[in-house]
């Protein structure tokens, strides 16, 4: 277990230099240096050419890389020109807000589509089981800002029980937190896309393991329907979720941009449009390396814990 | 939520529910017919009712984005600042947009370059992905292994994410657009073919190629890559449903097609703003329009994998 879990380690940084080279090397293709957004457009090429000496853009890329990587490694991930604040400052400030929204998003998720495809898999062939099939799958099919927009709509606009957005007065995590009523609708919106995608899976893990015959003696030893779902098939069917949450960490962080967007929720998203708007690379680069980081984190986590949860798995 | 990654790597996870197919074995005597492969999957598909409807969907919102600009006629060239935002009714069935163009047909048109985009963003990643997966496969070895590391990095990278950057760059074309959602969806497919044809590869017709003095080249494309053919469509109609999905995202965020060309993406840009201010109609027709054609390609996509998956398919 001690080797298997060193090697994953060793794989997960080299596949995490490798995330860093290729978003570096893609910025430094569409920006070489911030000399031009700093010093202005009108920036004669001799106060470019000294500004980039100064801040280090004159050295070879794979020596910039490398200091780079090095700054990662300690946490730092350079400057943001445009907000004239370092990006882990930056980061720290929001940080809170978005794991909020997208924690709460995500625990909500796995609480509701959990025992929906269990549901739906017992039902199997059903009217109720047909019925949020479909609901599934047409959720599954919408933009996750669309969602929100049509929420918005109801609970908002034709209802007045949500307002239809984040009030500027959400300037840290504790006053997201004590503001529920507002953050009811950010957090649904990113709940039912991310379930939509969950129970799916969830119902044909279940469904798989329903055929199987441990289920048929739990049912022949005379346990009732309840324990032998909540005893039995609840713990075996939830295994593959492991692998699932650890895979659909891109996607609830481009979710939550989305979402973060739509409700003017000042968070890791919002600070990455508007990087997007301001050419602040700096933002646009530390962001897209950190969720990649996360990708790969939750990936590891989620395969050691598969084969700590799952003693069938096995070690290779 | 619909992130290619995703999507690949659980269902290699989870195997797709067995269909419960009754195996009538055949009576003794009884002489099967015997077809070809596809025919067979067309056979199998077409018995698919809801995956027919599907198509018909599609071709429908084919017809009425290509077709339907020849049948009705709108302005979608000069903006008429006394006529913007009109409800619908009059002479605009939708209503009006904020430049005052007749908002069903911009439907038609924000139809054309998404169906456009998406089509051609899928056959772009799955050129990509087949010719990478298959030449990993085939080679073997530390290609194979430096080539699959590298997916394995790309698939780290955030999509979304990654193509917003480039996206800040680039002008929106429906040719760029393609291009940059096209070299971050190659992946999925690279996994997929790469894993048939590590099966493929072993198996006699490809020694038999390969004793008759069939060339690397010949190998992957004459032989290897046909018979991965399978695993490659269902994936293209999952790549068109998403390209399409991922172009709706660039368009909200404001980085899509540029003005005055549109794609159904853009037509949502400002959304919230537009239902706050009460233009319903700019939002839910729009957005009606691309649910309906990403169901239908996802519908479509899980009905031919029924179809063309041997082990699902009844005797």
């Amino acid at each position: 277990m001690i080797g298997y879990v060193i090697r994953r380690l060793i794989i997960a940084v080299i596949v995490t230099i490798g995330i860093a080279a290729i978003t570096f090397a893609m910025l430094h293709y569409l920006q070489p240096s911030p000399a031009a957004i700093v010093l202005g457009t009108k920036a004669r090429p001799e106060a470019i050419a000294s500004w980039n000496k100064q801040h280090g853009y004159d050295r070879p890329e794979i020596v910039q890389f490398w200091s780079y990587l090095k700054g990662i490694a300690h946490f730092n991930f350079g400057y943001s020109y445009k907000l004239s604040q370092s990006v882990a400052a930056l980061f720290n400030e929001n940080a809170g807000r978005t794991a909020y929204l997208s924690g709460a998003a995500l625990v909500l998720a796995l609480l509701i589509a959990i025992p929906l495809g269990i549901y739906q898999a017992v039902r199997r062939n059903s009217i109720a089981d047909y019925t949020l099939s479909a609901l599934n799958l047409t959720l599954y099919s919408m933009p996750s800002f669309l969602l929100g927009v049509v929420l918005i709509q109801f609970f908002a606009l034709n209802w007045n029980i949500f307002p239809p957005g984040v009030s500027s007065n959400i300037t840290s995590t504790w006053a997201a937190i004590t503001h529920p009523s507002q953050m009811v609708l950010p957090i649904a919106t990113l709940t039912f896309i991310t379930v939509a995608s969950f129970s799916r899976y969830m119902r044909s893990s279940a469904l798989d393991n329903l055929a199987q015959d441990y289920i048929r003696l739990a049912r022949a030893k005379g346990l009732s329907e309840r324990a032998v779902l909540s005893r039995h098939l609840l713990r075996n069917a939830c295994l593959p979720m492991i692998t699932l949450v650890g895979l659909s960490i891109p996607a609830l962080m481009a979710g939550n941009l989305l979402i973060e967007y739509l409700f003017n929720y000042p968070g890791l998203g919002l600070l990455f449009y508007n990087a997007l708007n301001n050419a602040d690379y700096n933002i646009m680069l530390a962001y897209t390396i950190l969720i990649g980081i996360l990708t790969v984190v939750g990936n590891l986590i989620a395969d050691i814990a598969i084969t700590a949860a799952d003693p069938r798995v096995r070690l290779t | 939520m619909s992130d290619p990654a995703t999507r690949g790597a659980v269902d290699r996870v989870i195997a797709p529910e067995p269909t419960v197919a009754p195996t009538s074995a055949p009576e003794g005597g009884e002489v099967q017919v015997i077809a070809s492969g596809w025919r067979l999957a067309l056979g199998e598909f077409s018995q698919n009712r809801l995956a027919l409807f599907a198509v018909l969907v599609l071709v429908f919102f084919i017809l009425f984005s290509f077709i339907g600009p020849l049948i009705y006629h709108s302005n979608q060239t000069i903006t008429e600042p006394l006529s913007t935002t009109l409800p619908p009714g009059g002479g605009h069935p939708l209503g009006t947009d904020q430049n005052g163009f007749d908002e069903l047909g911009r439907l038609m048109k924000g139809g054309q370059t998404a169906l456009e985009i998406g089509f051609l963003a899928a056959a772009i990643a799955t050129v990509i992905g087949t010719v990478w997966g298959a030449v990993a496969g085939l080679v073997g070895g530390l290609l194979d292994g430096a080539m699959m590391r590298f997916v394995d990095v790309l698939l780290s990278i955030p999509f979304l994410f990654a193509v917003l950057i480039i996206a800040t760059k680039y002008s929106g074309t429906v040719i760029t657009l393609s291009i940059v959602l096209g070299i971050f969806s190659w992946l999925i497919p690279a996994r997929l073919v790469r894993g048939e044809v590590l099966t493929l590869r072993t198996r006699d017709f490809v020694s038999a190629a390969r004793v008759m003095g069939a060339g690397q080249a010949r190998l992957v494309f004459r032989h290897l890559i046909p018979n991965a053919l399978s695993v490659v469509i269902v994936n293209v109609t999952f790549q068109v449903a998403d390209a399409i999905l991922a172009l709706a995202y660039l368009g909200f965020l404001g980085f899509g097609l540029q003005y005055p060309n549109t794609s159904w993406g853009d037509m949502l840009g400002n959304a919230q703003n537009n239902v706050t201010s009460g233009y319903w109609w700019l939002v839910y027709p729009v957005g009606a329009c691309l649910v309906l054609v990403v169901l239908a390609s996802n519908v479509i996509g899980d009905a031919l994998r029924d179809a063309l998956d041997v082990r699902l398919r009844k005797r």
